[in-house]
């Protein structure tokens, strides 16, 4: 418990020493609980960091200097897609803050603000770190596009599409529990988290990029607010109305149905990762969020679980 | 070749039965591909936003079995729609998928978890039909 009271306390100088692990298990210790809006907006104004406060001067000797070609590329190739998604995020939530009650809208206001953070957060690694070229925030966005895999296109592109659907009527219950679906239990609770413990354990291991492993790990607490945000509103929206638990299901058997195309491969294993443990880690992180939040699944969409495949970001 | 004409059309029914180059990318993703063509039977229009023409691509047990150009998609099962700049953007070889990502060919009508599921095949069957050499 003391960990994780560490977790919920540090400064950006204190989520430096913090392990990915504690940080996890942050995550998911009140996912049964599940706080309400207001106190997740409490924790926001608590936990909030600045990005600008970062110092990357170790982890650009660390990029040029100890990381091998082949650790750079699959580094670059996996955090590519969160450069993206982040961004992708901030400008698609505005719309779900259109519906829901007046404590959801203001804790979602905070959770845009966390999105655009982490925008910049991701702008200065791949412009301070990596050395991608451009002037403004678009630039850096457009000179790492290439690396993003479909296991980000897909999901954030039906992510974009969604969010057009739900513009029409922001209070269809329906178009919110698809959105909801795809965002906070698929997005945020199993691709993000997933990213985080394969990169930040890169770098805890290594002992390389301390600026990235601060500024994620941050990132990271925060997505504890984010999934918390979305499992409540998730459990809410079926327990008021259990024919939207059908709503939950088709979104899953689209983005299963998606999830093992990629067309390009990496090399995880040079970050320490095997295909197998990548398979496990996206599983458990889908599991932990079902069961927590007491989402049933038919035996179908349970066999496309059982054979999610290990494509994060073509691993 | 002129853009959006009905020689265009036919063009474009071609090259999305033949498919993009499939050099530098696994196989398993075209793999993906053919499982979600098999058999797939649907109607896309995808359209200019100024001019509201659109290329109407009528897919049949996995095979285009007619294109045609159109001011009408309303019998399409997905209408999708971008501006100029976005098609100009993919005729001088911008990426497929950046365009669905960023939205700048949008969904109209139509299912979106349906259109989802197949989506790299509409984003290789988009890559192909963009590639085809073409004038203004």
């Amino acid at each position: 418990m003391t960990e994780l009271s560490n977790v919920a306390d540090s400064d950006l100088r204190g989520i430096r020493d913090l392990d990915i692990d504690d940080v996890l298990a942050y995550v998911h210790r009140d996912l049964k609980r599940l706080p309400d809006y207001t106190e997740l907006y409490k924790r926001y104004l608590r936990q909030r960091w600045d990005v600008y406060e970062l110092d990357f001067s170790q982890d650009i000797v660390d990029w040029r200097e100890g990381m091998s070609q082949e650790e750079r590329d699959a580094f670059v190739g996996i955090s590519a897609g969160f450069h993206h998604g982040e961004r992708q995020v901030e400008v698609e939530l505005p719309v779900f803050m259109l519906g829901g009650s007046e404590e959801s809208k203001i804790y979602m206001s905070s959770q845009i603000e966390d999105e655009a953070r982490h925008t910049v957060f991701f702008d200065r690694f791949y412009r301070e770190v990596v050395g991608m070229p451009g002037d403004s925030v678009q630039e850096v966005l457009d000179a790492s596009f290439e690396h993003v895999s479909e296991t980000f296109v897909g999901p954030f592109g039906l992510l974009a599409y969604q969010a057009d659907e739900l513009r029409k009527d922001p209070e269809d219950p329906a178009a919110r529990v698809r959105y909801g679906t795809t965002y906070f239990l698929w997005i945020e609770g199993v691709l993000a988290l997933s990213v985080m413990k394969i990169t930040l354990t890169y770098c805890r291991e290594r002992g390389f990029l301390p600026g990235y492993y601060t500024g994620f790990t941050a990132t990271c607490r925060d997505e504890a607010r984010h999934v918390q945000f979305g499992m409540r509103f998730l459990r809410d929206s079926v327990q008021e109305d259990p024919r939207l638990l059908l709503q939950i299901h088709e979104t899953l058997r689209t983005i299963l149905a998606i999830n093992g195309a990629t067309s390009r491969r990496l090399a995880l294993e040079s970050l320490g990762w095997t295909p197998e443990e990548v398979r496990r880690l996206m599983i458990r992180q889908l599991h932990m969020k079902l069961v927590d939040v007491g989402i049933a699944l038919p035996p179908d969409i349970q066999d496309m679980v059982a054979r999610i495949e290990p494509e994060l970001a073509g691993g | 070749m002129r853009f959006f004409t009905p020689e265009w059309a036919e063009a474009a029914r071609a090259a999305v039965n033949a498919g993009p180059s499939q050099d530098g990318k696994l196989p398993s993703y075209w793999n993906w591909i053919d499982r979600a063509r098999t058999g797939y039977t649907a109607t896309w229009a995808l359209g200019v936003r100024e001019s509201g023409t659109y290329l109407v691509l009528t897919w049949k047990d996995g095979t285009c079995a007619d294109a045609a150009i159109t001011s009408d998609p309303s019998l399409a099962d997905f209408v999708l729609a971008a501006g100029e700049a976005t098609w100009r953007d993919l005729r001088e070889g911008g990426d497929p998928g950046r365009a669905v990502m960023y939205r700048g060919l949008r969904l109209e009508r139509g299912d979106v978890l349906a259109f989802f599921r197949v989506i790299y095949f509409f984003v290789e069957s988009l890559a192909a039909l963009t590639r085809l050499p073409t004038e203004d």
